[in-house]
């Protein structure tokens, strides 16, 4: 583990200009500024989503307008500063996560080369410890005696605009994936002091659009894709007809089912996009095959919240949607699908933010008898743990030979490896479906693994350079193990990963397809009375 | 003394030298200098050992399809971060200085510096090489747009919502009433 100062870190730089790039990068940090240009900027919040969240209750969304983060002119609100500073002594007031973050970081360097920013763009500013001294200079500036009475000696520094576009050029070049944190000795979580900077960019009118319309609409019609109640269903519907045609076997989900036992959530991105929809596929083919007593909610019709990564009230209210709905259906407790921060806010923040609920069971699952004692408090139980447990008692039958095309590898989903420890079960899963599949090197899996680069809402196709470069650290560990051993699938258990992880691999190692996990045990699962075809491709096989 | 003799000498000094000025291209290069872990540090070895193995055609003068692979490796990189398209391509081309600036440190070797005209003529060949692959890279990048754009995620940022849909129809059907 390097031990290294941050002044040091940030000046190891060219004894003298490279002759034929001519940069010099000489300055210190805090004097280099942020420059806006096409492609390392995300696009910013449409005026009228904002203006819509705005409107709802107990949300705010001020400062709405049109602005170009190229311009000069940001169109601040007149009195800008004032509103940072009130909201950052607001928020070290509320949350005393960040007013410890904020003073007991000894900049040992421990977490400046485990970003994959960092590692993809080597810039000083994409190092953790650095990022977060963005707020932390302004921090110490403001709200500490020595910094306000020696400033930059101790650390501090101004709040001036220039700061401002610098927080948002680098809270958005970090995905909250928290592999920093794991090698922090002191356990700062960084990725809170990013969501702490993207809140008080917002107080401004600051954020960005792909982050804040799926969330308008998954605040409007319950899911990020806008989907209504009939489309949703529809959507669902098309995909039995699919798995009909595939397999024989006819899938008959209900919607909104009241006193159904299970109410199933999962990323909207899994009915509707591919290569979700196979992972899809398999969570339906399953149920069917145990003969499962649940339902979806079009309501509750997505399991991702990207209240996470704008603030505080909004992760609450989209997060609260899913017990409400629970409580409608009465369901006894909930099953949720492969999806990546949902379980971040599910294990971290839904317990203290809607929880705990007292009105549903422990879940049980009806066909082992084991109760997930774990999910005692949030009730409710990952798609993967459900699926091992019924590996282990022998309750469904599986065929690896059906898999016989894949050669896999597991990529651990950030949230739910780091968030909630779920690390064997998936390799579990893999063991009994597929007959080949390896691991990546070890520092670059389970708790260590290394991020998709695109997560945070950082999934848009206008920063694609950006997600490449931050995705080199996971591809580059793909391909070895593709070259390696001939790895020809990337399994994982998050829908952004499924999204954007196949364009991660259409950039570097093009001979790898994404899969879900539940689209290989879709493949392999056995069940009576099928007249299955020969599905060479598995689900993804076109007949 | 044989030109390609004298550098096969020089290989490691020359090599070190450049794997140098093309890692201090970055603003915080030291991690990238020092890591070894392949899976570490992705940048720094991927570069180093792609460089290594392109100078070690050029002393062998091998065929320009066997440097398409060792150029993917570093080309790819460079070709989605924060560079001009010159800047992606400069080591290549620097690494004409970095000759020079080895040989012109030892006195025996200065007379050489007037034999570099073939070396020169296939480090551009490389260069050229680079470029095209520099190319086909940008154009993966806006193909994966494009392929997102098509797959429908898009939907995310323009979703129509069905009851504004509604009340603007509603708005027509009554001014046209």
């Amino acid at each position: 583990m390097a031990v290294v100062k941050v002044d040091k870190l940030a000046r190891s730089v060219a004894e003298g200009p490279s002759l034929m790039t001519g940069s010099i990068p000489t300055k210190d940090w805090m004097d280099v500024p942020a420059v806006f240009k096409p492609g390392n900027y995300a696009y910013p919040t449409k005026p009228e989503k904002l203006r819509y969240l705005d409107s709802q209750k107990g949300l705010s969304f001020p400062n709405a307008r049109e602005w170009n983060p190229e311009d000069d002119d940001w169109k601040l609100p007149e009195n800008w500063k004032e509103i940072i500073l009130k909201g950052l002594a607001d928020r070290l007031d509320r949350f005393r996560s960040l007013k410890i973050f904020m003073d007991c970081c000894v900049r040992c360097g421990a977490c400046a080369d485990k970003c994959h920013f960092f590692l993809g763009t080597g810039d000083p500013k994409n190092m953790p410890v650095l990022r977060a001294e963005l707020l932390r200079s302004v921090y110490r500036q403001e709200f500490t005696r020595a910094g306000k009475i020696l400033g930059k000696l101790a650390g501090g520094r101004e709040m001036t605009v220039g700061v401002l576009k610098e927080w948002f050029m680098y809270a958005y070049q970090c995905t909250e994936c928290r592999r920093c944190s794991v090698f922090c000795p002191y356990g700062i979580d960084t990725a809170e002091i990013t969501m702490m900077l993207r809140e008080l960019l917002h107080l401004v009118g600051i954020g960005i659009n792909w982050a804040m319309e799926p969330a308008s609409n998954s605040n409007r019609t319950g899911n990020h894709m806008g989907l209504t109640p009939q489309a949703f269903k529809g959507n669902v519907e098309f995909l039995c007809d699919d798995i009909e045609t595939l397999t024989g076997i006819r899938v008959n989900p209900t919607f909104n089912r009241k006193g159904a036992e299970i109410l199933f959530v999962t990323p909207s991105a899994d009915v509707f996009a591919e290569p979700g929809i196979f992972t899809c596929m398999g969570y339906l083919l399953l149920f069917e095959a145990i003969g499962l007593d649940y339902t979806w909610s079009t309501y509750a019709s997505e399991g991702g919240n990207f209240g996470l990564f704008t603030n505080t009230e909004l992760m609450k209210k989209l997060n609260g949607k899913i017990y409400a709905e629970a409580k409608r259906l009465g369901v006894k407790w909930i099953l949720g699908g492969e999806c990546g921060h949902m379980w971040r806010v599910l294990h971290q923040y839904m317990d203290t933010m809607n929880g705990p609920t007292d009105f549903m069971d422990i879940p049980r699952s009806p066909i082992t008898g084991t109760i997930f004692e774990n999910a005692r408090s949030t009730k409710m139980v990952h798609i993967s743990e459900f699926t091992a447990d019924l590996i282990k008692h022998g309750k469904i039958k599986l065929d690896k030979s059906r898999n016989a095309h894949v050669k896999a590898t597991f990529h651990d989903s950030c949230n739910p490896a780091r968030a909630m420890g779920l690390l064997d079960e998936p390799r579990y899963i893999l063991d009994n479906v597929v007959e080949n599949w390896v691991e990546m090197p070890e520092n670059t899996i389970r708790e260590k693994t290394f991020c998709c680069g695109s997560g945070t809402a950082l999934n848009t196709d206008e920063i694609m350079e950006i997600r490449m470069r931050s995705g080199l650290p996971r591809a580059n560990a793909v391909k070895h193990v593709h070259e390696k051993h001939g790895v020809n699938t990337l399994g994982c258990v998050c829908a952004i990963d499924r999204a954007t992880l196949t364009s991660l691999m259409n950039y570097w190692v093009p001979d790898v397809q994404v899969a879900g996990l539940s689209e290989l045990v879709g493949n392999a699962l056995v069940i009576e009375g099928e007249q299955r075809q020969e599905l060479t491709e598995g689900l993804r096989t076109l007949v | 003394m044989e030109l390609i003799e004298t550098l096969s000498n020089k290989k490691k000094e020359i090599l070190s030298l450049w794997i140098e000025r093309t890692l201090d291209s970055y603003a915080a290069p030291g991690f990238f200098k020092s890591s070894k872990d392949p899976f570490a540090n992705p940048v720094g070895v991927n570069i180093a050992s792609g460089l290594a193995n392109l100078l070690e055609l050029l002393l062998r003068k091998e065929e320009l399809q066997a440097y398409r692979k060792p150029l993917d490796q570093v080309v790819r990189i460079r070709a989605v971060q924060d560079f001009s398209p010159s800047q992606a391509m400069a080591p290549f081309l620097e690494l004409k200085w970095v000759v020079k600036q080895v040989l012109s440190g030892d006195k025996k070797m200065q007379p050489l510096l007037g034999m570099l005209d073939t070396l020169d003529c296939e480090i551009d060949r490389m260069a050229l090489m680079a470029f095209d692959i520099f190319s086909e890279c940008r154009e993966q990048l806006y193909r994966n747009r494009i392929r997102e754009l098509k797959s429908g995620s898009a939907i995310l940022t323009d979703a129509v919502c069905p009851s504004a849909m509604m009340r603007e129809e509603m708005k027509g059907i009554s001014k046209n009433t």
